[in-house]
Parts: C-alpha cells; structure tokens; sequence
C-alpha cells in the first residue's frame, strides 16, 4: 500500500528534523507529524522538503489522530528562548469517552441554582422570556446530567480547571448600564458604525436596532412576531452538540438576556458589525478562597440566503478583575450565505474565557474564523461546525499566545457530511513562558457522503522557553473514500534558513528572530477583514511579546 | 596549469583589449575544431595581464579566494576542495559546472551561511578577511548573494522586509535610516526598472510568489543594498524571456566600475545578456577551468564531455 508507506516514511523523517527527541505511536491508522508548511500544498501523495503531505484516496475508514505533548527541556545557547529540544511525546487514548454519571455533583448544583435565580433584564416581552425560559429549563436539565468536567474526560486532558471548582463562582447579578469603554479605542466612531456592546453578559449599548433591513441588538428590542419567527426557532438549535456541552449548557442557565443578529435574504453588509464584551465586575478575595464572578452572555446570528457579513467579536475585561466569562454564540448560515468571523480574545489577565462557537452551514455557504486568544489565565474556545449541503466552504485561522502561568486552548469539530466539502484549518500557537500551555484538539470529520471534500489541517507551535509546553491533536477522520485531505503538525523553533536570509540582507539574528517571532502570529492576525482591528490585535501581541522578553523591545512594528 | 592566475588582470576595462584578440582565438577555435584553444587565449590574457600591471592601474581586487575547503558542518563530507578565485572592480565572473559540483555551496560559504563549515584557505573581500564577519557584516560591507532557492517568510511584508534590510546597511555605514515615504521614494525606480508592481511589496517575503518572481525580488534586494559584489546563483533558471530579458538589465544597471558580478549558470542564454569577462568551470569542488565567453559557448554546444576531451 503506497500511502501508508508514504506516510510513514515521512513521519520519520519529520520526527528527526524537528523533535528530535520525541516519540510517536500510531494507535490507529496512521499517525504523523510532520512540519507543515502551507496548507495549500497539493494534496496528492507527495513529500516535499517543506513539508509532508498524505494523500488518502479510496481509504476508507481511515483515522488519524495523534497528540503530540512536547515540552521544551534545557536551556537554549546564546538567546535563551530559541533553540530548545523537545521531548517525549504521549498518544491519548482516541476515544471520545464521556465520564460516568454518578448523580448531580454539589457543586454544579449550587452553581446551577444560582444561575437560576437570575433575572432576565427587564425590558424583555412575554415571548421574550418564553424564548429564552426553554433555554435555560433544557440546559438546566442537560447541566444537572454532566460532570464539572475534570482532566478524566478526554475533552478536557489538558485542561485543569480544579482552580475554577476551588473558587467561588459568584454570578453577576447587577450589570452596569455604562462600560466606561470608549468605544473610539475599538474603531468605533459613530452610532454609523454597526456595534453591539455586552457588559458582563447583557447588552448595554448598540447603534440603532434596524439598518437597512438588518438586525443588530437585544431579543428585548425584537417584536414578537420576530421571536416566534427567528429565535424560538432557532435557539440552542445550532447543533445537538451544544446540549451536551457542560460550559454551553451552563451558559444556557445563565441566559439573562441575548444579542441577535439577523442578515436578511439577499444583504451583503459591507462594513462589519462589530461586538464587544466586557467584564467589568469581579470577584473578591474571601479568606482562602478566590471568588470569580461569572458572566453569560450570548449571541444568535442568522444569515439568510446570499446574505453575506463580517462580524468582529472582542472580548475584553477590567484588569486586575477575577472573572469567567462564558459565552456561547450560535451561527446560522443559510444556502449561499457567508460569514466572516473576526474573533478577539483580550480578556484581562486574570480573568477565565471560555467560549462556544457553534455554526450550521447550509448548501454553498461559507464561513471563515480568524480568531486570536491572547489573554485571560484560562481559554479555552470550543467551535463545533457542521456543513449541513454540499459545496460548502470552511475556513479556520487561529493564533493563541500563551505566555506566564496563561493556558490557552483551541478544541474544534468540524463535521462534513455532504459532497465536495471544503475545508481549511491553520492554528498557530507560541508558548514564551515555561509555565505557559498550548492545547489544540482539531477534529475534522469527512463522513461517509463528503465525497470529493478537500480538506487541509495544520498546526504549527513555537515554544519559546524552556519547559514551555504545547498539547496538540490535529486529527482528520475520514470515512468517504474519494477525498483529498492534508494534515501536519510542527513544534519548532524558528526556521534557521529564515534567520539566515535576514542575516544575509544584514539584519542581526536577534532583530531577525524577533521579527520572526512576531510575524508567526501575524501571518493569522493579516487576515483580519478590518484593518483597525488587525492594527491593535498586533500591538497587544507585540506587547505581551516584549513584555515576556520573547522579542527584542526596539523592533519596529509593521 | 591555473589559468585563474594568468587571467586575473584582464578586467572589463580591458575588454577592448581581449575583444580585439577574441576574433583570433575564434578563429583559432573554428580552425582546429578542439585543440589548444584556451593555451591560446592564456597567451593572450598574459599579454594583457603584463601590459596592464606595467600600466600600474589595473582594478582594485575585490574578492580574493586561496585554497578554499569546506565541509558540510558538523560531518566531514567536503564540499569544497581548494577554490581559487580573484575577482576584480568591474569585471563580471561565471562559474558553471555540473549539478552537485559544488556552486551554491561555494556561494554560500562566502556569504556564511551555517550549514558549511570552512576547514582551510582565505577570503579577503575588500582588503577585510570575510571569515571573520557574521553573514550581516559581510552583507554591511557590500557582499551580496541571491539565493538559488530563496525561503517565505509568512507574517513579513515585502516593503517591511526591504527596510530593515536597506537601514541595516546604512546604519553600519553611519547614515540615518530611512522612514517609510523616504525608504518608497528610493524603492519606486528599483521596483519599475524590474518592471515589478508595487503591489509585490505589500505580499508578504516571497510567499506565493512564482519561481520567476522571486528571482526579480532577489534583484530587487541587491538593488536596495547596492552591493559590490553580486553573487548571483541561477538568477536565470526558471525565468521565461521576458523576466530574463527584464533581471539581466536590472543587474547591467547596477553595474558600476567598481563593482563586480559572479554569476552562476547552467547556460549560455544568461551570458549573452550579462557578458562574462571570465568564465570558470567547477568540478567536484574546484575551478579546474577558466576561460572567457567562448568556454561558455562551447560548452552549450559540446556539453561538460566536449570540455574535458579539450583539456
Ligand atoms: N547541507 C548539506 N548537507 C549535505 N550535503 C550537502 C549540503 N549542501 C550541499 N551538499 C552536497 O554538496 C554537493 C554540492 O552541492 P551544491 O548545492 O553546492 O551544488 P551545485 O553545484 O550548486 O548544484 P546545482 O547545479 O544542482 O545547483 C552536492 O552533492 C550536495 O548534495
Ligand atoms: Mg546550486
């Protein structure tokens, strides 16, 4: 069998190259590590000195998973966040166990009770509160069947939220009517510019409600014709995913109010709506135990056919603050609609983050993330989308920046079930402190009826301190058997040719490296479809950079 | 017999000179078919080189390679087996040879790049000994390479790149640098006598760039760095006509009398845009020939056998 042979051959090589210490054990299929260097490499059986590529046809019920823990050991020679070796890796166990259920755990019930109590804002209508009471009684109900998930659940391996479970979680109950952001400082301007403004989970600000047919604001604002029509039917309805999903379930709970947008039939927006939230209260020091106070806010996009929109999404935070933010968003695309979804993750540095992404993707639709994680101690960003129709499109770009005691965690499911899928997913990660974590599971499903999908994953990690560490799992199951499907995953250091084509220009090593460095995270943060976002998206990770010592201070910004 | 030795006074100031002899030697050539060819040619670079020292003015030497050997770092595998080469102010040099012999390696020992390691021999560029400098000195002192392969650099503009690049150097040379509007003004007549767009300094380095564009981007580099010495590694291959046509003029008109080109090639369509003044041949880690534009050409027509059935 040529592909196999293939692929394992170039497992070896890669393995050499770049981790010249770890280990690899296939558990089921094959199983590969390879640097990647372009997801648009073609996708037949090629090796190439950039990269390794397989190529998989009329293989059917393929799997390839690999998890590839690496920590940096040692330290490096003349600048110490460059070179570093990296270690062993593990191979998780690749089924997706759910943990036994042994009855309600006192500690979500507490917490599920809490959330209970709290009131939907006020301004919202009869139907209103209808629509989002079946919310918050089925994830009551889900959340009472789940575990506080802990490092035993496969989904949740490397992610240790003990901390979180020996806190108290306070639920925000006073929100303030006034963010005290300037909304300037986001490229907001004028009420002319779309925006939609969470504070510590409800809304307390927007531009005007109706704007040529579109709608941008609060189910409060939404007649109840409207309701009945978009959100009661559509709710919690994204995927049957988000019911099983301990965060999103508890989001549910806690649903005070919620953000929707609609894009009607037809309508190509074309400046971008943007979102922002804010966390503003946080919990207080009480004895020994930390207090977090937890905020859910919750938005609903419905993009009708042909209708097409970039939605900007920024999460932000007093800093200083203790608390958890846990938002769900749910996408809804229909035939030949699109998304662009600029995503910003810059919550203070104290502070939880943890987000649901969910998106239904009718027949020729497309939708394409550009996401960037950059604060809070704990992030974790769980995306679930499922192309429901053929030729549809998906496209996943994220860049996560872990520096001192911050894990940051990217776990997607992309689902094609429907002929000539296409998909794209690049997630970088830098880890600059040895206390810092970088974790990516990404799942992409070619099911039996994705005939002619093409589908291309890569992950690339830099590691930048010793004993820094990443966890990652690209991971591309495919059962149809005619598609074409890349996949790689790379821990390096920088690429030497790139330092030395710098320094053959004449610049430094140490400039080089830097720009380097920084370039790595912009190749993501490029993409972002408004340039004033990209622009502060690149000074807040020029900063962090410099701030942890990972970049020279005098580097010049692009 | 080193031919390199004999020859190293001819010089493109002295071009008129071997281009009133060339006429004999081709015919010469064309007469016999194979033999005593570059004897002939030795006879007259000696003439030239004698009546250009006794006229004391003949060009500063800019690069001068003695016993050069290298291996590839950290093995014993030599690459390099004693290079010779002198190259002087406004004289244009081409080194050809079989793939694998050793071209690209010896290019890039001289610009110090880490995959090589120098075991024996010397190279003075500029008066300076070059194995002293880091890869960026000796680019600060006017030595360039365009890479045969050059690498993307995802996340890095073009335009950025360029800059650093171009205030790196002046920095070394103690000038100012130069802001962005400054840097455009002195980029724009670079960029469109290569008959680039300018949107190409927006892409990011090299990154989806065809074969072809990153050759022009590499002359694009030497055309900003201003460079004394152009090491040009198969700047022709890959490049349709009109690219070569549009490359070779760029790198004539860079061409100063007192700089020099080393260009390596596999062929001769490049060396009748860029008139060599020497031509080398390398074989498994030497120059074991050296002659002028005619040694080019009869190695089109007869291939690397024909050469060495001459020698
Ligand atoms: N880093 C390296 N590691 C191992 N071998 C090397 C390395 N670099 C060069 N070599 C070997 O040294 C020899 C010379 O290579 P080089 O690239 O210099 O050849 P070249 O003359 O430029 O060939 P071409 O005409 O194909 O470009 C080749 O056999 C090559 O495989
Ligand atoms: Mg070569």
């Amino acid at each position: 069998m040529a592909a196999a042979s293939i692929a394992t051959s170039s497992l070896q090589v890669s393995c050499s190259t770049i981790a010249a210490e770890s280990k690899l054990l296939p558990r089921r299929g094959f199983c590969l590590f390879a640097p990647g260097k372009s997801i648009s490499l073609p996708p037949t059986l090629a090796t190439s000195s950039l990269g390794s590529i397989i190529g998989m046809q009329r293989h059917p019920n393929l799997q390839i998973s690999i998890y590839i823990d690496v920590k940096i050991h040692g330290s490096a020679r003349k600048n110490f966040w460059v070179k570093n070796s990296a270690t062993a890796a593990e191979i998780s166990s690749s089924k997706q166990q759910n943990v036994p259920s042994f009855g309600p755990d006192d500690f979500v019930f507490d917490l599920a009770e809490k959330l209970e109590e709290l009131d939907y804002v006020s301004a919202l209508s009869a139907t209103g509160k209808e629509a989002l009471s079946h919310l918050r009684e089925h994830s009551a109900e889900t959340t009472l069947s789940l575990q506080w998930p802990t490092n035993k659940v496969e989904a949740y391996r490397f992610t240790d939220l003990r901390f979180l479970r020996n806190s108290n979680v306070e639920p925000v109950r006073q929100c303030p009517q006034d963010t005290g952001i300037e909304l300037a400082d986001f490229g907001i301007r004028s009420n002319a510019d779309i925006h939609l403004v969470f504070a510590d989970g409800v809304i307390s600000s927007s531009s005007s409600n109706w704007k040529d047919g579109v709608f941008v604001g609060s189910i409060a604002a939404l007649s109840d014709d409207h309701i009945e029509e978009f959100v009661i039917k559509k709710l919690g309805k994204s995927a049957e995913w988000i019911n099983t999903d301990f965060f999103a379930s508890l989001n549910g709970i806690g649903v005070r109010e919620l953000g929707v947008v609609i894009v009607p039939e037809g309508v190509k927006m074309q400046s971008p709506l943007h979102i922002i939230y804010h966390s503003s209260e946080g919990g207080s020091k009480d004895g020994e135990k930390q207090s977090y106070a937890l905020s859910c806010p919750r938005l609903l996009v419905l993009v009708g056919k042909e209708a097409e929109v970039t939605i900007i999404e920024e999460f932000v935070g007093e800093k200083g603050e203790f608390y958890w933010s846990n938002a769900v968003g749910e996408f809804f695309i229909e035939e030949h609609g699109r998304i662009c979804h600029n995503y910003v993750q810059n919550q203070a540095r104290e502070a939880v983050h943890i987000k649901q992404t969910c998106v239904a993707q009718k027949q020729c639709s497309s939708y394409e993330l550009v996401e960037a994680a950059i604060g809070s101690k704990l992030n974790r960003h769980n995306i679930h989308i499922q192309q429901l129709g053929p030729d549809t499109s998906t496209k996943m770009s994220s860049f996560l920046l872990a520096g001192q005691r911050q894990l940051q965690d990217l776990h997607s499911r992309l689902i094609l079930s429907h002929p000539r899928g296409f998909a794209r997913q690049l997630h970088k990660c830098i880890v600059m402190h040895s206390s810092g974590h970088g974790v990516f599971d990404g799942n992409v499903k070619v099911n039996r009826y994705a005939q002619q999908t093409d589908a291309g994953q890569l992950s690339r990690s830099l590691l930048l301190a010793p004993r820094a560490t990443v966890s990652v799992k690209p991971n591309l199951q495919i059962i149809a058997d005619d598609v074409k499907c890349s996949h790689g995953a790379a821990i390096s250091d920088l690429e030497e040719e790139q330092i030395f084509y710098f320094q053959a220009r004449g610049i430094d090593p140490q400039t080089a490296r830097s720009t380097l460095v920084f370039s790595f995270g912009a190749e993501i943060l490029q993409q972002f479809k408004n340039k004033n976002l990209q622009q502060r998206a690149e000074k807040t990770v020029m900063e962090f950079l410099q701030s942890e010592g990972a970049i020279k201070t005098s580097i010049q910004e692009a | 017999m080193d031919a390199m030795v004999c020859l190293r006074a001819a010089s493109a100031y002295s071009s008129p000179r071997l281009a009133l002899k060339s006429p004999t030697a081709t015919s010469i050539l064309h007469a016999s078919k194979r033999p005593a060819f570059l004897c002939i040619r030795n006879v007259a670079a000696i003439e030239i080189g004698q009546e250009m020292s006794s006229r004391n003015d003949s060009p500063k030497v800019l690069l001068k390679v003695e016993g050069l050997t290298a291996v590839v770092a950290g093995t014993d595998t030599e690459i390099l087996r004693g290079m010779n080469l002198t190259i002087r102010e406004g004289e244009v040099h081409a080194i050809m040879g079989k793939n694998g012999s050793g071209k690209s390696t010896f290019s890039k020992v001289l610009v110090g790049h880490p995959d090589y390691e120098v075991t024996g021999g010397t190279a003075v560029f500029k008066g300076e000994d070059l194995f002293e400098k880091e890869p960026e000195e000796r680019s600060h002192a006017g030595l360039f390479m365009s890479f045969q392969s050059p690498v993307e650099v995802p996340g890095v503009s073009n335009m950025d790149f360029l800059r650093m690049s171009c205030n790196a150097r002046r920095a070394a040379q103690g000038l100012p640098e130069l802001g962005p509007l400054e840097f455009y003004g002195f980029l724009s007549p670079k960029l469109s006598a290569l008959n680039m767009s300018p949107t190409f300094l927006d892409r990011n380095v090299n990154e989806g760039f065809s074969g072809g564009e990153k050759k022009r981007n590499e002359i694009l580099q030497l055309a900003v760095l201003e460079a004394d010495l152009a090491i040009l590694d198969e700047i022709d291959s890959g490049l349709d006509v009109d690219a070569l046509r549009d490359v070779a003029n760029a790198v004539n008109g860079l061409r100063k009398s007192t700089n020099a080109v080393l260009m390596i090639t596999h062929y001769q369509r490049l060396l009748d845009y860029i008139k060599p003044t020497f031509v080398h041949i390398m074989e498994k880690g030497q120059i074991v020939k050296t002659g002028d534009a005619l040694l080019a050409k009869q190695l089109e027509a007869g291939g690397y056998e024909a050469l060495s059935a001459g020698s």
